[in-house]
């Protein structure tokens, strides 16, 4: 059994109660704020005797001085003279703990004088009441992190039920941007949650939308890893390697050559997919791009009857002068010049209800689309998304959607959420648990501000996600900005250091001035974290993830600049067929237009096909190449005759 | 000497509910009444000393003090009495002493219990047990077998005469029992201090109670209060007139049953806007061959002492932080 280090004190000016109590320790004892110490009280109750776990939040030192006058008259004001004084002041350590568990637990007494002792790994598991879901065979435990204090070194684990659902779910990550503390966090509890989470719950997958740098661009690729954070590794049962499946995904560039993602370097590109979505797709979330302003009543209806009648479907009106089948957006401009044609050729002002005016406002809205949305959406309807439906267990898919505008990256968020649910209501996901990783929460969901479609989206995954196995895991910088039922209904919470102005603000005034005091200095690799079955937060530090660091990769493999276009072809297609040359393309695709090329890139990038160079060969219209006539041979032109003028 | 004057606590309230079942018609006096330090009956004098340096008594400069001088004490001894009249039977005082005592040993400039003698703190009851005729010997001899020694305050003096039954001189009686046992506490702890030859004890007090305390090289007694001084004439003029950081000759002091040793007068503080004895201790150590250069080296010693300031007791300007120290310990623990 260890030695004590302290005492419980209490007076009448500042006594225990059954939450908090006070106890002072030696002046070199190995605690402070956030340390986890256990009482033995002196007196058993009911036979037992009782035992209290509380973590140090607040702390105090003072000497028997009345007045500090006393110090600078003592040593004549001169300060340097103060350390010649032969006696050092009595001085105490006196700290004040919120009680994190009482055994037992009934009936609850103020917490009783007995002896402090620092808890060791079995009193952390008790005081955090992880005992109750660390059960062998039974375990849905999963490791955060290392509390340490003193010679204690004790896992820290989250309960799964209440990490991923269905008891209580989410996860929200606080802290000031720059010390890649969030995505450091996420990336390792991904590591964690992948290793830990139990087979007998089923498979598990994430989604995590990366909104900007390359901090996300690396996660197959091995990083540095010091001793330190192997040992933590090996303590936390966590290899220290890469995600073995990883799939990115990220729209062209407006041109169309590369993709825009800081991962289009050639070397990484085997398991990069080009997202790009057609007229269908972007249709049933138009209103994500459609402010309020530009869709009024008349305009919504105009398009759901374009959604509804004209979309996929063959189409004749008697104002038309062809058959329309609208299949891309194209088609759908093709459409609109049709029926503004008719109904200028029959002086009308309207059709089917709909007035010129309106219809001419809807398709400048939706034409434009395809204009703002450059590289995502595409005039001619290929389609390459993720794989709804064969999501596969223990992999990590990455939306790289960094380097698109604003309305790009809500198109983006709302669809795939909106379709990760469908899914998942569905149950045929591919898994059964999915994590979306949502950074720059102050963004998408703000506390105030319009209520966008994403934010709506985000409100709704926080709110009923986890009975569908959706899970939310957000990060933002200011979470007193962030809407409260957002992280209201994060159950865990997860908080790196943080912002000073942040911590003045309401959210924070439950904690101690002196634990708000270490929030604002914690080091890197450290976490403050709150979880439904912790009474308290608790500090733990987590490994450094055992990936490529998102500046590390960006010098590592450089992002691609625009080529041309034969080899943009090139670096698309070597990743499926390494024998493909640069001379074989530009054979392949010279007597094509860039559009027909760049299709037929999309379409063997999609299909992904055994025989890249026959298929990709294959999608070219068949051209006979033009054949230069052999010139004729000029007749010879007779000479005359030297002798003979009129010889001919 | 810390004399506390707190009011009742568990110790009292036990020893009270012992008395009430064993003394009928005990009154007891509400929270318990403290009883004040008793002054000295003997008035203030002035005494004459033997000069040991020099000729006459004159005022020495401590040499070479320094911010840096590095004090030799390595502990620091002091006791503690509380004394509480608990009732009374008829008017007959019934009187609680607590006493207790403690060597604070320096260690690496903070101040700890000596581990070797543990802290001393004894409590007894002080009953005139020829007036309190309901105390029979068994009742006595119970009392004395439970945690309550019983010292009978009311035995004759050296002439064979009783004291009166005015309570006033009965708690006069305990208390100078009470104070006795006090310094026999303190001598104890001394004489255990001395006798394994550790580093120099500074005794908030006089050396001289104790043959063996007194003529230990060990032992530095430190006194605060000057009922009595050792000078006469222009001897006091000189004491009177010391300036901080300025001692006076070596005297020899020879009371009356206790061991003679060698003392001199300190000045640790500037007197200017006080009285005269602000800052002035008397300083006892056993007998030596070179007084002069023992006095120097103790009077370094104890003007190092004086910082940290003592504050907020009232003493300060003669209290070192060190006796401070023992006065709050011994007040924490008993």
């Amino acid at each position: 059994m260890s030695e004590a280090l302290g005492r419980v004190v209490a007076t009448e000016r500042k006594p225990n109660t059954p939450h908090e109590f006070h106890f002072w320790t030696a002046i070199d004892s190995p605690v402070g704020i956030g340390t986890i110490v256990r009482v033995d009280g002196s007196h058993p109750m009911d036979g037992q005797i009782p035992h209290i776990y509380g973590i140090i939040v607040e702390g105090f030192s003072y000497t028997d001085l009345q007045s500090p006058m006393h110090d600078v008259l003592g040593h004549d004001g001169l300060p340097t003279t103060a350390g010649y004084a032969a006696t050092e002041r009595a001085e105490i350590r006196l700290y004040t703990a919120a009680v994190l568990r009482q055994m037992p637990e009934e009936p609850l007494q103020p917490v009783p004088m007995g002896q402090v002792f620092l808890a060791d790994e079995r009193d952390v598991q008790v005081a955090l009441r992880m005992d109750s879901y660390l059960r062998d065979g039974a375990s849905t435990g999963i490791p955060v992190g290392v509390y340490r204090a003193g010679a204690t070194d004790a896992v820290i684990y989250l309960d799964a039920d209440f990490l991923l659902g269905p008891e209580a779910a989410h996860l929200n990550i606080t802290g000031v941007s720059g010390l890649a503390t969030k995505t450091s966090a996420v990336e390792w509890l991904l590591a964690s949650l992948f290793k830990h989470f139990p087979e007998e719950k089923g498979s598990i997958a994430a989604v995590c939308f990366n909104v900007k740098g390359p901090d996300l661009c690396y996660l197959d690729q091995p990083g540095h890893i010091e001793e330190a954070d192997k040992a933590l590794y090996e303590k936390l049962e966590v290899e220290p390697e890469p995600f073995d499946k990883v799939q990115y995904f990220a729209p062209y560039t407006a041109k169309g050559l590369t993709l825009n993602t800081f991962r289009n370097n050639e070397a990484l590109l085997d398991n990069v997919v080009p997202l790009t979505w057609g007229l269908r797709e972007v249709l049933q979330f138009a209103e994500v791009l459609l402010n309020k302003d530009d869709v009024d009543a008349k305009a919504d209806a105009l398009i759901d009857f374009i959604k509804e009648n004209i979309v996929d479907k063959e189409f004749r009106d008697p104002v038309l002068t062809k058959t329309h089948k609208v299949q891309s957006f194209a088609d759908l401009d093709a459409w609109f010049r049709d029926v503004l044609q008719g109904m200028e050729r029959k002086d009308g002002e309207s059709w089917r209800t709909h007035h010129v005016a309106t219809i001419r406002k809807v398709r400048n809205r939706l034409s434009n689309i395809s204009t703002r949305c450059a590289g995502l959406v595409t005039d001619s309807g290929d389609v390459s998304d993720l794989p709804f439906g064969s999501f596969e267990d223990r992999t990590v898919y990455v939306v790289d959607v960094a380097n698109l505008e604003e309305d790009a990256q809500d198109l983006i968020f709302a669809r795939i959420v909106s379709k990760l649910r469908e899914h998942l209501e569905r149950r045929d996901l591919g898994v059964k648990h999915l994590v979306v990783f949502v950074d720059e929460l102050n963004k998408y969901a703000p506390g105030d501000g319009a209520d966008t479609y994403v934010r709506k989206m985000l409100l709704d995954i926080a709110e009923r996600g986890r009975y569908l196995g959706l899970v939310l895991f957000s990060a933002q910088q200011f979470r007193s900005q962030v809407h409260r039922r957002v992280v209201g209904n994060s159950g865990t919470a997860l908080f790196g250091r943080m912002d000073p102005d942040e911590l003045t603000t309401p959210g924070y005034a439950v904690l101690s001035p002196a634990t708000r005091t270490k929030l604002a200095t914690l080091e890197k690799g450290q976490l403050m974290i709150r979880h439904p079955h912790f009474t308290q937060p608790i500090f733990v530090r987590f490994p450094r993830p055992s990936v490529m660091q998102g500046r590390e990769g960006a010098e590592r493999y450089p992002q691609a600049s625009d080529v041309p276009l034969d080899a943009a072809i090139l670096r698309a297609l070597r990743p499926l067929d390494p024998t493909i040359t640069l001379s074989w393309v530009q054979e392949i695709t010279a007597l094509f237009t860039e559009e027909e090329v760049l299709k037929a890139r999309n379409a063997t990038l999609l299909a992904r096909p055994a025989n890249v160079k026959g298929y990709f060969e294959s999608q070219f219209r068949k051209i006979i190449p033009t054949q230069t006539p052999p010139r004729p041979m000029a007749a010879t032109i007779k000479t005359a005759p030297e002798n003979d003028p009129y010889g001919f | 000497m810390l004399v506390s004057n707190s009011g009742p606590d568990a110790a009292s309230r036990a020893a009270l509910n012992l008395l009430i079942e064993k003394l009928p018609g005990l009154s007891p006096i509400d929270g318990g009444s403290s009883a004040e330090p008793m002054t000295s009956a003997d008035p203030p004098i002035l005494r004459s000393a033997q000069i040991v340096e020099g000729s006459s008594l004159r005022a020495v400069k401590v040499p070479d003090v320094a911010r840096d001088t590095v004090s030799g004490f390595g502990a620091f001894l002091d006791g503690a009495q509380k004394i509480q009249v608990l009732g009374h039977q008829h008017g007959i005082p019934v009187v609680l002493g607590t006493i207790s005592a403690a060597v604070r040993v320096r260690v690496n400039r903070r101040l700890v219990t000596w581990g070797h003698q543990p802290p001393r703190v004894e409590r007894a009851m002080y009953l005139p047990l020829r007036y309190l005729p309901a105390l029979r010997p068994d009742v006595v001899a119970a009392l004395a077998k439970s945690a309550w020694r019983v010292v009978d305050t009311s035995t004759a003096d050296r002439n064979g005469e009783y004291p009166s039954m005015h309570p006033a001189v009965l708690v006069e009686r305990a208390i100078r029992a009470v104070d006795q046992q006090r310094e026999e506490l303190e001598d104890r702890l001394a004489e255990a201090w001395c006798a394994l030859g550790e580093a120099p004890l500074f005794i908030d007090g006089g050396i001289s109670r104790t043959p063996g305390v007194a003529a230990s090289t060990c032992a530095v007694g430190v006194i605060k209060s000057h009922r009595t001084l050792y000078v006469e004439g222009d001897a006091l003029k000189v004491v009177m007139g010391l300036k901080m950081g300025e001692r006076s000759s070596v005297f020899r002091v020879s009371p009356r049953s206790r061991s003679a040793v060698l003392s001199w007068y300190l000045r640790q503080r500037a007197a200017g806007g006080h009285d005269a004895m602000w800052g002035l201790v008397r300083v006892e150590v056993a007998e030596c061959d070179r007084p002069t250069e023992r006095a120097d080296e103790i009077s370094r010693w104890v003007l190092a002492e004086t910082s940290p300031l003592a504050l907020p007791d009232g003493r300060w300007d003669k209290m070192s932080y060190g006796i401070r120290d023992c006065e709050e310990f011994l007040r924490a623990i008993s």
